[in-house]
């Protein structure tokens, strides 16, 4: 593969202000749920090392996993709303949702991989692993936020609710943490074409050499289309900017 | 007199044979600054008439100390502590296995009986206005020791989890009583809070006998016990206690455990039995469902990301042949 980055290559919106904002909100107050929520399962050694601190540092957990609560639940409600309303939102969701070519690309490209195949199956603009792990956020986030309430309003709650919460939200968390650190960090990280950090969530960029090798029907789609545009514009003079999708 | 000599002692052989040595030496000074450092040692030890003595029964605590109690000049007695604690669960004879039932040194286990108040405190200059009106020094520290000890948290949540723990987290003892093992109080919110060293959670007195709420340790009941502090009844004034869940409604104090213990050793199948091992059951499943995903997704993850590697490094490889 020519993992190549070159300077000068032709870049595409991958994703816009908006989307990467969610994207930042998003996993700065999942970090810390994560990490605020796992310090109630540390081992007795553990805790007992924070010593003096600890009932600072426990308060602390409490009022930080509850503020980063509330800041992924607006964000996943912004993300509902924005994805009905919005047209850039419309586009997200009409392109993440599973098709039959899913299925078709997932068994080319493990053929691809063990070698049984010569190239890569040309994906659309979220492959099969992206569309999987963005539903994943749906559902763990339902289960986490719903289980994460009762337990918030544990007055309301019979205690036997509450246990059933607790082993949900310990479990889906724990999937979701392990979910993230393997199949995403892996992916937009630790990945030979785009190692050390695909900077997208960053600038929103990608660039044309990596959307060849994983997008590469959106590529043609997006290839097509600016032709088309460019077309137009010779056509008649007055032609609309670049829209952005 | 003889006991104020250091190394006053005897060697004896216990139940096993082995030598152990007892003391007798007793230091004044510690024994002055302690609470019954005003009693005189006939004061406890009663069956010691003549001196010196032959062997001295062991000390009943609820016996009449010789001392007149400052609030009514009665004479002053632990009498009512003995006798309530007699009449709780913990004072249940008759079973087959009563030595294992708590005494008074059970729980009051701080051996010298030593007022820790001067180390909690950072002044003690209030002391001093004691003594405006008081005359004897002596008198007004330790009446002045006695109100604060007295008023001040002595032991902390961990160490009452851990002296409740002793017995009722041994499951060798529990299932001679036919008692549910507590085991999993430790891995609660509460029992985390309380490792943080959080003091505002629930320890185990704070739900089953809070003196706040005219509930008391020696008067502690099971919940069976009518008028206990957990008893079904109770038990939503209980979690409904100032600080704690106010706001508790009744189903909140209705279902589950507080803590949950794995074993329940009485083979009655009662309502109560049957309703914990179905939620136990469904508890155990949500668990197992969430390994299973989190293997086999986790599992997919890894293994897809380990060939995507491969391919990479394949792929590389064939073009630097070309």
């Amino acid at each position: 593969m020519n993992s190549t980055t070159s300077k000068s290559a032709k870049t595409f919106v991958r994703l816009t202000k908006n989307q990467r904002i969610q994207h930042v909100i998003l996993f700065v107050s999942t970090g810390l749920l994560i990490l605020t929520g796992f310090m109630l399962k540390g081992e007795r050694w553990v805790i007992e090392s924070f010593g003096g601190a600890g009932d600072t540092i426990f308060w602390w957990r409490g009022i930080i996993h509850r503020a980063a609560a509330v800041a992924v639940i607006a964000v996943c409600f912004y993300h509902m709303i924005y994805i009905v309303v919005t047209k850039e939102g419309r586009s997200w969701i009409k392109d993440m949702m599973f098709r039959w070519k899913d299925a078709v690309d997932l068994f080319q490209n493990l053929a691809y991989m063990t070698g049984f195949r010569k190239e890569r199956p040309k994906m659309d603009r979220f492959t099969y692993m992206e569309k999987v792990e963005y539903f994943s956020i749906w559902f763990g986030m339902f289960i986490v936020i719903t289980t994460g309430l009762m337990m918030w309003t544990e007055y309301l709650w019979p205690k036997f609710y509450l246990d059933i919460s607790e082993a949900l939200h310990l479990g889906e968390a724990t999937l979701a943490a392990l979910a993230i650190i393997v199949g995403h960090i892996f992916t937009v990280h630790y990945n030979p074409h785009v190692y050390p950090m695909n900077k997208a969530f960053i600038d929103g960029k990608i660039s044309e050499s990596l959307m060849k090798e994983e997008h590469a029907l959106w590529y043609e789609r997006e290839i097509a289309k600016q032709k088309e545009q460019a077309s137009h514009q010779q056509n008649d003079e007055e032609s609309q900017d670049e829209q952005p999708r | 007199m003889c006991h104020n000599l250091a190394g006053l002692g005897v060697f004896e052989k216990d139940e096993e044979g082995n030598a152990v040595k007892r003391i007798f030496y007793v230091n004044e000074k510690l024994f002055k600054a302690s609470y019954h450092g005003r009693v005189a040692c006939t004061g406890c030890h009663q069956d010691v008439k003549d001196i010196p003595h032959t062997d001295v029964k062991k000390v009943d605590c609820s016996s009449s100390c010789h001392m007149t109690d400052p609030s009514d000049n009665s004479e002053f007695t632990h009498k009512r502590m003995a006798q309530d604690l007699k009449n709780s669960v913990h004072g249940k004879k008759g079973g087959e296995h009563d030595e294992d039932l708590p005494e008074c040194k059970d729980c009051h286990n701080n051996k010298p009986y030593q007022i820790t108040v001067k180390q909690s405190l950072q002044t003690m200059n209030f002391l001093k206005v004691c003594l405006e009106c008081h005359q004897s020094e002596e008198w007004a520290e330790r009446f002045y020791e006695h109100t604060f000890y007295r008023a001040s948290i002595r032991r902390s949540s961990k160490d009452i989890v851990a002296l409740c723990s002793r017995c009722h987290a041994d499951q060798e003892m529990m299932q001679k009583h036919d008692l549910d093992v507590v085991m999993g109080f430790e891995d609660t919110f509460h029992g985390k809070a309380i490792q943080y060293g959080d003091e505002d959670v629930a320890n185990c007195l704070n739900c089953h006998a809070p003196y706040a709420m005219d509930y008391s340790p020696h008067r502690i009941g099971s919940e069976e016990t009518p008028g206990s502090a957990v008893h079904p009844d109770n038990k939503l004034a209980t979690c409904q206690q100032s600080g704690c869940h106010a706001d508790a409604t009744e189903k909140f104090a209705s279902q589950g455990k507080v803590h949950p213990s794995s074993y329940t050793f009485s083979k009655a199948s009662t309502a109560s039995n049957d309703e914990r091992e179905f939620q136990q059951w469904v508890i155990y499943l949500i668990t197992l469902v969430y390994k299973i995903l989190i293997a086999v997704i986790v599992g997919f993850f890894v293994l897809h990301r380990i060939l995507d590697l491969l391919a990479a490094r394949r792929e590389k490889k064939r073009l630097g042949e070309v």
